[in-house]
């Protein structure tokens, strides 16, 4: 073999070697760099509704999250019952959120318990706005994981006008009030 | 024009309507949300003037940060509680203490009775400190009241009125369920829970779950109350309210709310008398608005978001 092609194919193998390891330290530190997901600081949203409007998704990815702990189970529930509300029972006409996605249940004398139905949440923050104003605001918005596509520009972050989006670790992808009530407490 | 050129054109051409056409999609999907989304409180927070027979005069401004509480003692003074300390009106006296008082009250001799959430501190005039503690481990004390015998407090935490022999020691527990005496219990579902004394030194507790005010015995034995619900100024609105009430002199009730912030006077009965402080008068979202009334029928409010006393004539 001639001196010069040996020297060529050294050079191959030294460029394909730092290629290769190059590859693997950057992979290694990518790996070692946490996953972040898109979710909403509840105490800088401000229901604006965007969230319902403005996902990828139809519906959207953003549901009312309910916090039991912080519920004080009211029968005069501010997020369940319009403002002007002729009565405090199931009744359409009294309730305050639009896709009657929040069922009431009876608990005993003077307690109601209320869930959410994921089905029929669209994400739009009036029972949040409401809870907020009379209640406990035990009702907030947070962006579903198992919904969510994770767009790289959220449509919703790009919208909100309160900047409460930001990226979370994958690993803890919710920001719960009550979570929170117990990291204070 | 060459066939190279007219095809490129034609290219051109496509690539803008289709972009065009997705724009408009895409910001079709993105409309506003219909009027059934709407949330507006605008139509209660107006107020017929010809309802306000208050008129707002200068503001106490304490030189405390965080104010919270609020009493007007005996003799007129008014004494406001903050971040670590009391300070007494009209001399600016300022008194150290340590956190943030919850509720407080002052007797006739000038003690102080200073509700620290869990316990309760009483300061002398000396301002040598006593502490009681409050029952239970949930305690959240609201309201203070104090006269010759007893010391009522209001807890939040535990939905009870404590009530205190005067040298302290163990308390009787009023509004405890009792459907057989005709006690329904109380219905706090957040921390506003006040209570006063009757121009006939009964007790007096609101009830916010029920939007109610209601009269006990010194053992705890109901004697009367009054509710009134709904958002027009007639009534409380939202939970926990009212969250705050004094009574006048001729056992009228000054109230004040949360959510709609709104103060205003309610006759024995219950039904409205007039309004203080219309909700236009208040920043928008302030809650712990306490109130308190003296001899001659001024009313403060303690406004945590301008961190003012403000004061309240009746109009001439």
């Amino acid at each position: 073999m001639k001196p010069k092609e040996k020297r060529d194919r050294r050079d191959f193998v030294r460029g394909a070697s730092a290629v290769l390891i190059g590859g693997a330290v950057l992979s290694a530190a990518r790996n070692r760099s946490p996953r972040l997901v898109w979710q909403i600081d509840p105490e800088k949203c401000t229901q604006c509704g965007r969230c319902a409007t403005h996902c990828v998704l139809a519906p959207s990815a953003v549901k009312c999250f309910h916090s039991y702990s912080i519920c004080g189970y009211c029968d005069l529930c501010g997020g369940y019952l319009r403002p002007d509300a002729k009565s405090r029972n199931t009744g359409a006409e009294n309730q305050l959120c639009p896709t009657a996605a929040i069922k009431r249940t009876y608990i005993e004398e003077p307690y109601f318990q209320y869930t959410i139905d994921e089905d029929l949440c669209i994400g739009c923050g009036i029972c949040a706005e409401g809870c907020d104003v009379f209640g406990n605001g035990s009702m907030y918005l947070q962006v579903k994981h198992d919904l969510c596509v994770n767009c790289n520009e959220c449509a919703i972050a790009h919208a909100c006008p309160s900047d409460a989006f930001e990226r979370v670790p994958a690993s803890e992808p919710y920001l719960l009030k009550s979570d929170r009530e117990r990291r204070i407490s | 024009m060459k066939t190279v050129t007219k095809n490129w054109a034609w290219f051109i051409c496509i690539m803008v309507l289709i972009l065009g056409a997705g724009i408009y999609l895409g910001q079709s999907r993105r409309t506003e949300l219909g009027k059934g989304f709407d949330y507006s409180l605008d139509e209660y927070r107006q107020v017929d003037p010809s309802l306000i027979h208050y008129t707002e005069v200068e503001p106490l401004v304490p030189t405390l940060e965080k104010i919270s509480a609020l009493a007007v003692a005996p003799d007129g003074k008014i004494y406001v509680g903050g971040e670590d300390a009391v300070q007494r009106f009209p001399d600016a006296g300022t008194f150290p203490i340590v956190g943030i008082p919850t509720c407080m009250a002052v007797d006739d001799d000038g003690t102080v009775f200073l509700g620290m959430q869990d316990h309760v501190e009483i300061r002398s005039k000396a301002w040598k400190k006593t502490v009681w503690m409050a029952p239970g481990g949930k305690a959240y004390l609201t309201s203070i009241v104090v006269e010759d015998e007893y010391v009522y407090v209001a807890d939040a935490g535990n939905r009870r009125v404590w009530r205190y022999d005067r040298a302290g020691g163990e308390p009787l527990e009023i509004g405890k369920k009792d459907s057989a005496n005709g006690v329904r219990g109380f219905n706090i579902p957040s921390p506003y829970f006040d209570v006063d004394l009757g121009p006939d030194g009964s007790l007096w507790a609101v009830n916010p779950g029920y939007h109610a005010l209601e009269n006990y015995r010194s053992d705890g034995v109901p004697i009367s109350s009054w509710k009134r619900s709904g958002f027009t100024i007639e009534g409380f609105s939202g939970c926990c309210n009212p969250s705050h009430f004094a009574l006048m002199p001729d056992g009228a009730f000054v109230t004040a709310e949360k959510g709609l912030p709104r103060v205003k006077i309610h006759n024995q009965d219950g039904s409205l008398r007039c309004v203080v402080a219309a909700p236009n008068q208040f920043d928008e979202g302030v809650v712990g608005l306490d109130v308190a009334v003296d001899d001659e029928g001024r009313i403060y409010v303690l406004d945590p978001s301008r961190n003012q006393v403000r004061t309240f004539e009746e109009k001439k």
